[in-house]
């Protein structure tokens, strides 16, 4: 059973829609995380799940049970919904000490004194902000209200956790680091998390699937691989990174096993690659290939069978510390390369450039 | 001169004097220290002063000017059994306007701020529009409307009902607390609907998240994070409704009931013989009382002030009201109704009838329109009341955007001192400080004559409009980064030119908004005035309520009609300001 389904939802606010017919399945225990560039209907799209917008279209259902249908005029309030929330800005509520924050919930639900205070401390101890419980709230910094709002969000074990962009207002180092915590506590809670972040790394290292949103759109929802490595079109694959495209006319298509195809390619030179579209031959594909699988090798190799080659002139070469970013002048046009720190090769020279095959997917244009 | 390049000369110069010599005499006339001395003491000349003189005036016994002895008879007479009585009535009436103004400026300012009631922007311009009526216009049209014998109200109800006994008597305590209320209302809701509006959404939201209601939520959350800014807002409603004037002398002192304000006007005016030691103690009295409230404020507050803005510019969470949107539609059109179009009303008929209360068609005239255009004093007291508003707002506003310059933007020494005297007149009650500057001018030395002139109204008017301006303009720099200031000197420009080409380019705005606020405030200043008033140096004010004392109520209300359209007019400039300023900032 699913824990989270859309089904055709929209939001319009006014005329324009902010989420235009979404459809979404988020299976129990899963790290679903909603990516996409700032205004592209992701926040929402989780208010909607949360009860705090209330959808123009579709129908919503959490748990099985229908939450929101908006044919029939249908909605719970989001205080019945039974779900746990972590807001950007934390909404730690600064006249209450850490311990009333989190027992918020519980006092709400009426538990027990013992009780509450039993599932506060757990709760604390799990983001380890158990020394704190009696400070109050205003007294503490980014990353400990963070916690608090995490604890409070799981003390009342909601159905599902849902999360707009938490790490945002923390700074870099801090911001990896309270991310893989989260995602170790999310995997040994075992909790259905919807997550949301504009930050393609945030994406890739803590989801199980991603959805790549834009302008109220889903564009391809898979695992982090996918997403990165197979993208269903140029969109997807420009979202993440400064990718190269390569422009090659289709001399073949034939369908390959897992529902991909198989194209024969000429774009200066000759060579197979995989794509999700049927490609007729006779059109136009563009090749991508992402900088950091391109290197430069010594000699001539030619048009190998393995892969793809060109020869360049170097025009522009940027030190960035953990890697060099060299732009070349090639008969595909400019392309992006990422080199090692310790490759230098000159403004002007004559290079030869390699991408192997495995490393080319091709999108319509 | 700037504090800069008076650091830098000594530097810069043959040394003609002993250099610490030398460099003491600069930090002496230094410009910054002459600003701060001359603050000092134009601040000190305005609020200390007249406060050090109440002390002496309530120790001295005869009347301001005279020869006389100290003793303590002044305090002695104040204490008795009527004098409880007033003091009594004074925290009751000022209670009991306080909790339903506040109650009623909540449930306001949540209907504006957080309801999808229909055309919440203009209800908020009416809603807030009674504030800025000077209370002694609508003082007097409640009189008119709900005078027991004649009133408007009391006519309509028997017409409408045939009864024969009058339903409304305004001459009664809940006469005095119906009029307060109705600008204290306006003034608690100015307070708080930036308050509902400021507040982050996402603090709400997460209560829902966390299973509360709705209600609860507003209960448990939002009122919670309100509690600092609404215990402060009912302490200053308290500390208003102490001071008020109007509201008692109209419909307290007919009826018996006296407040302090009116004990203190009643026994230099309607004394055979003005008994000054016995006000001036009462003042002082309640001055200390106004600062034992002032202190329990700030010991309440201590540390209680949460921030709860966020910082993104997110609509706060409006609530669907349905079918319901009509009835707080309703509600706030009401309270418009019965705050500005019930009086104004009752000013425009009664401008056309020969006597208030006999309305019948042959009785309509327009003889009393000639009367006040014919009134010599009427026009004086019209000049003196523009004169000083244009020239004290203009002052206030000076004085105001210097002293919030001095105490926000720099870190000069004797800046709290400075801010400290600005706000000393917050706490004095315009009665009040009129004693003191009775006091006070009569003690000046000789070749100052400014009792008296209207020098004497200016005076009082600056020392209460200062705390205001000062705010006013501290929050408009509070806006402005500093980096705007310090981009300016980096890129060339002086000290003065920064101050011109920057600060007061951005900042004029607040200052023409607080200058409508500064002049609004002197238009309506009654209690002040009618002390410190002499023949020749009348204000409109003052000239209404001896209209009124003569009962040519048809007269106050033709000029009564010309200050409302004035009020209308400076508010509407004042809304156009606000307005442009937020969309260029
Ligand atoms: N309450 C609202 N009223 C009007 N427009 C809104 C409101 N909330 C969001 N929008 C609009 O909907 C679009 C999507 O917003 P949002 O979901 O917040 O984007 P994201 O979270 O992806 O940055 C934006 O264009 C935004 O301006
Ligand atoms: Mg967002």
């Amino acid at each position: 059973m699913s824990a989270i389904v859309l089904e055709n939802i929209s939001k319009f606010f006014g005329a324009a829609a902010a989420v235009d017919d979404v459809n979404l399945q988020v299976e129990t225990g899963e790290f679903v995380t909603l990516l996409g560039p700032s205004g592209c209907g992701k926040t929402t799209t989780l208010r909607m799940v949360a009860g705090l917008e209330q959808n123009s279209t579709g129908r919503i259902s959490i748990g099985g049970e229908v939450v929101s249908d908006a044919a029939q005029d249908f909605f719970i309030p989001p205080e019945r919904r039974h779900l746990g929330m972590v807001f950007q800005s934390y909404a730690i509520w600064p006249h209450m000490t850490v311990f009333d924050n989190v027992a918020y919930p519980l006092r709400i639900r009426r538990k027990s004194a013992q009780e509450i205070k039993d599932r506060v401390e757990r709760a604390l101890k799990l983001v380890e902000m158990g020394r704190f419980a009696d400070r109050p709230a205003p007294a503490l910094s980014g990353g400990q209200q963070q916690r608090v709002a995490i604890a409070r969000a799981l003390v009342f074990e909601p159905r599902v956790l849902l999360l707009d962009e938490p790490l945002s207002n923390l700074d870099a180092r801090l911001r990896t680091q309270t991310g893989d915590e989260f995602r170790q506590l999310q995997k040994r809670l075992g909790i259905t998390s919807l997550y949301v972040t504009h930050d393609q790394g945030e994406a890739m290292a803590l989801s199980d699937r991603v959805v790549v949103m834009s302008m109220g759109k889903i564009l391809q929802v898979g695992p982090p691989e996918d997403i990165y490595q197979r993208p269903h079109s140029r969109a997807v694959a420009a979202f993440f990174g400064s990718p190269n495209f390569i422009e090659a006319e289709v001399k073949a298509c034939r369908s390959d096993t897992g529902g991909t195809f198989v194209l024969e390619l000429d774009g200066g030179w000759i060579g197979p690659c995989h794509s999700t579209h049927e490609i007729k031959p006779g059109n136009k594909a563009a090749v991508m290939v992402r900088p950091e699988n391109m290197r430069l090798v010594s000699g001539d190799r030619g048009p190998s069978a393995t892969g793809m080659a060109w020869k360049g002139i170097v025009k522009e070469s940027i030190y960035r510390g953990a890697h060099r970013s060299v732009m070349l002048d090639t008969s595909a046009g400019n392309l992006n390369i990422d080199l090692t720190a310790l490759e230098n090769p000159a403004v002007g020279a004559q290079v030869d450039v390699f991408a192997a095959e495995n490393s080319a997917w091709a999108v319509p244009i | 001169m700037t504090s800069n390049t008076a650091d830098a000369i000594p530097r810069n110069q043959p040394i003609a004097m002993p250099a610490p010599l030398q460099s003491f005499a600069q930090r002496l006339f230094s410009g910054r220290n002459v600003l701060v001395v001359s603050l000092v003491a134009i601040l000190s000349f305005l609020a200390v002063y007249p406060l050090a003189m109440l002390l002496y005036g309530s120790l001295h016994s005869t009347p301001p000017g005279m020869a006389g002895e100290f003793n303590l008879n002044g305090y002695k007479s104040i204490l008795n059994w009527s004098n409880t009585v007033v003091l009594l009535n004074t925290v009751a009436i000022s209670l009991g306007k306080t909790i339903p103004s506040l109650t009623l400026a909540v449930l306001l300012a949540w209907i504006i701020a957080r309801t999808d009631t229909p055309w919440r922007d203009k209800l908020e311009v009416l809603i807030t529009l009674p504030f800025f009526i000077p209370p002694i216009l609508t003082a007097m049209a409640w009189g008119m409307l709900g005078n027991p014998q004649v009133g408007l109200l009391n006519q309509v109800w028997k017409w409408a009902t045939g009864a024969t006994v009058s339903p409304i008597n305004v001459y009664s305590y809940g006469g005095v607390i119906w009029h307060m209320m109705q600008y204290s209302t306006p003034f608690l809701f100015l307070f708080i609907v930036d308050i509902f509006r400021a507040m982050d959404p996402a603090l709400e939201e997460s209560s829902r998240m966390c299973g509360a209601s709705r209600w609860r939520t507003f209960r448990l959350i939002t009122l919670m994070l309100m509690l600092p800014a609404l215990t402060n807002s009912f302490i200053l409603s308290l500390i208003r409704g102490i001071e008020s004037f109007e509201s008692p002398l109209f419909f307290g002192t007919p009826a018996k009931i006296e407040v302090i304000t009116t004990e203190i006007y009643n026994s230099i005016n309607h004394r055979a013989t003005p008994d000054y030691q016995y006000a001036t103690a009462l003042s002082f009295a309640i001055m200390v009382m106004m600062f034992l409230l002032v202190v329990w404020q700030w010991w309440l507050l201590k540390g209680r002030t949460f921030t709860t803005v966020t910082g993104k510019g997110y609509a706060p969470n409006i609530m669907k009201l349905g079918k319901w949107k009509w009835v707080t539609f309703s509600f706030c059109i009401l309270f418009f109704v019965i705050t500005v179009v019930l009086p104004v009303g009752q000013l425009l008929i009664g401008s056309f009838f020969k006597f208030f209360g006999f309305y019948s068609y042959d009785m309509l005239t327009t003889e009393h329109y000639v009367a006040v255009f014919n009134n010599a004093e009427v026009w004086r007291a019209m000049g003196n009341t523009m004169l000083l508003g244009l020239l004290g707002a203009t002052a206030v506003m000076i004085l105001g955007s210097i002293v919030a310059y001095v105490s926000v933007r720099t870190k000069w020494r004797g800046r709290r001192l400075i801010d400290g005297l600005a706000w000393l007149p917050w706490m004095m009650p315009g009665m009040v400080l009129g004693i003191g500057f009775l006091w006070a001018f009569a003690m000046l030395p000789g070749p100052i004559p400014i009792y008296g002139t209207i020098w004497a109204l200016m005076l009082a008017y600056v020392a209460l409009g200062t705390p205001i301006s000062v705010r006013v303009m501290s929050s408009a720099y509070a806006q402005l980064s500093y980096d705007l200031e310090e981009c300016s000197r980096v890129h060339g420009a002086t000290f003065m030119q920064t101050m011109w080409r920057i600060l007061i380019a951005l900042a004029w705005p607040s200052f023409a908004v607080g200058w409508v606020l500064a002049f609004f405030g002197i238009m309506r200043e009654l209690s002040a005035s009618i002390l410190l008033y002499s023949v020749g140096s009348e204000v409109l004010s003052v000239v209404l309520l001896r209209l009124w004392a003569n009962g040519l109520a048809e007269q106050v209300s033709v000029i009564g009609l010309m200050m409302m359209l004035l009020v209308i007019l400076f508010r509407w400039v004042q809304l156009k300001l606000i307005k442009s300023r937020i969309s260029t900032l």
